[in-house]
């Protein structure tokens, strides 16, 4: 171990220069930024200035799923469709950008969608994931609001359900078993598809087409397919 | 919108406990001083005595800590022997160990951003003090010993704020906070013995005495930052 020489104290002036300056700099930094980043406060306007602002976002509102009041019966101006979607995913071990994806369909609040799908090629239900939920898509610093409908595993679900707020409505569907499975997805009501890439269909998701070409970003899921 | 399972997070969470490399690949992402994500979810689930994981648990939260560490770099700046070494370390471990387990076996606790920015402040404190600060100023030098413990009682409160957060089980809590505790010691050494290295190195360069000053006004500013972080998470909520 080296025996360095102390280096002598910093004379006052520079002692209180540092110690005022560091203080300044450190308390202008939390105004100037980590205010409007993480708390959507910006006193000194230079949030906005150099866009560390638009980092912030407000917290999500939930939505309660289990209770809703409303007619039991109910007409909609939209068209009504049907779709089958066939959704192919890979085993886990080939990475979550192939084996986990979400897909939703954008709804109007008050619309009624009915669905059902199923999994082809799993061995183990628990082995396969689902979150179906939905939430707004507001614009940037705006607060989202969520809902959750349902999170588990299994290889199949049915029922209908019926938006709370305008915005997109589907599941998040999760393969941890070895091998690619196929979700065989239908939908009917009064709702639209997402075209690709946009949020609730990043995956790029093709509807109305076999599950070999309904996935052109990834092509070869299917290759060791059962 | 993505969630796990807790089964998956248990599983993710063994195989980063059983490597060291896991350990440093845990670290990066980490903010400082949270128990969050996947362990806390861990820690929230957990029953009974279970101290492997809490071991882990200390270990990687004073690793990851980085106040901690500014603190550790602070304490052992002007350190050159060992013993010194050693003696400075045992007392903030003394004082956090203190904190930890009774705060968290009476219950006692404090916003734990209020515990946060203090901790904060005990850096900018001992930074002002490697530069002469207070012999400069007030002509006084308050004892280093006794700071370094009242800092570690404070640091130590600060995880005890933090595990209580977490909703721990009563049953085997006792074996679990050891645990804990021994684990933030393994952590702290671990850390320790990094930051002494580079330090060593640097203080045998030429440019250690012309650069001293200024890495522990460096210091300084990040105590203070970190201090005004936690104050403005606390004035207008938000993450702690």
């Amino acid at each position: 171990m080296s025996h360095a020489e102390l280096p002598p104290p910093l004379p006052r002036p520079r002692l209180l220069a540092a110690a005022a300056a560091t203080l300044a700099l450190a308390v202008f930094v939390v105004l100037a930024f980590v205010l409007p980043a993480e708390y959507g406060r910006d006193p000194l306007g230079i949030g906005r200035l150099s866009g560390v602002a638009r980092l912030w976002a407000p917290a999500d509102v939930e939505v309660d799923a289990r209770t809703a009041s409303g007619p039991l019966a109910r007409e909609y101006d939209q068209p009504y469709r049907s779709d089958v979607v066939e959704i192919p995913l890979g085993g886990f071990l080939a990475g979550a950008d192939k084996s986990e994806l979400e897909y939703k369909v954008r709804m109007r609040k008050g619309a009624t969608l009915a669905y059902a799908w199923e999994v082809t090629g799993a061995a183990d239900p628990r082995d396969f994931r689902f979150d179906q939920h939905g939430h707004t898509t507001p614009p940037p610093g705006r607060a989202m609001q969520v809902v959750t409908f349902r999170q588990g595993s299994g290889l199949r679900q049915q029922g209908a359900l019926t938006a709370p707020f305008d915005g997109i409505q589907g599941w998040q569907f999760s393969n941890g078993g070895d091998g690619p499975v196929v979700v065989r997805l239908r939908l009917s009501g009064f709702y639209e598809l997402i075209p690709a890439g946009q949020p609730g269909n990043e995956a790029g998701v093709v509807a109305n087409v076999p599950a070999a070409q309904a996935r052109p970003d990834v092509p070869d899921l299917l290759r060791s397919a059962p | 919108m993505s969630r796990r399972e807790p089964q998956r997070r248990r599983s993710r969470f063994s195989l980063a406990a059983a490597s060291a490399a896991g350990l440093a690949a845990t670290a990066l992402p980490a903010a400082a001083h949270e128990i969050g994500g996947s362990d806390a979810a861990f820690v929230a689930g957990a029953h009974g005595a279970d101290p492997g994981p809490f071991l882990y648990l200390g270990a990687k939260h004073m690793v990851t800590g980085y106040d901690h560490l500014l603190f550790l770099v602070g304490v052992i700046f002007f350190l050159f022997r060992l013993r010194q070494i050693a003696l400075y370390v045992s007392l903030f471990s003394v004082g956090h160990s203190i904190t930890l387990l009774a705060g968290v076996f009476w219950n006692l606790h404090l916003d734990s951003r209020l515990v946060d920015a203090v901790i904060g402040l005990s850096v900018a404190y001992k930074a002002f003090d490697n530069l002469g600060g207070f012999r400069t100023l007030f002509g006084v030098q308050p004892d280093p010993r006794a700071a370094v413990l009242g800092f570690g009682l404070v640091h130590g409160f600060g995880l005890a704020t933090k595990l209580q957060a977490l909703d721990l089980d009563r049953e085997g809590l006792l074996t679990n906070l050891v645990a804990f505790n021994v684990g933030v010691e393994i952590g702290q050494l671990l850390a320790l013995s990094l930051i002494l290295v580079a330090m060593t190195l640097w203080r045998r360069t030429a440019a250690f005495a012309p650069t001293a000053a200024g890495a522990n006004i460096l210091l300084m500013f990040a105590g203070f930052l970190l201090a005004g972080r936690q104050l403005a998470a606390y004035a207008y909520g938000g993450p702690a």
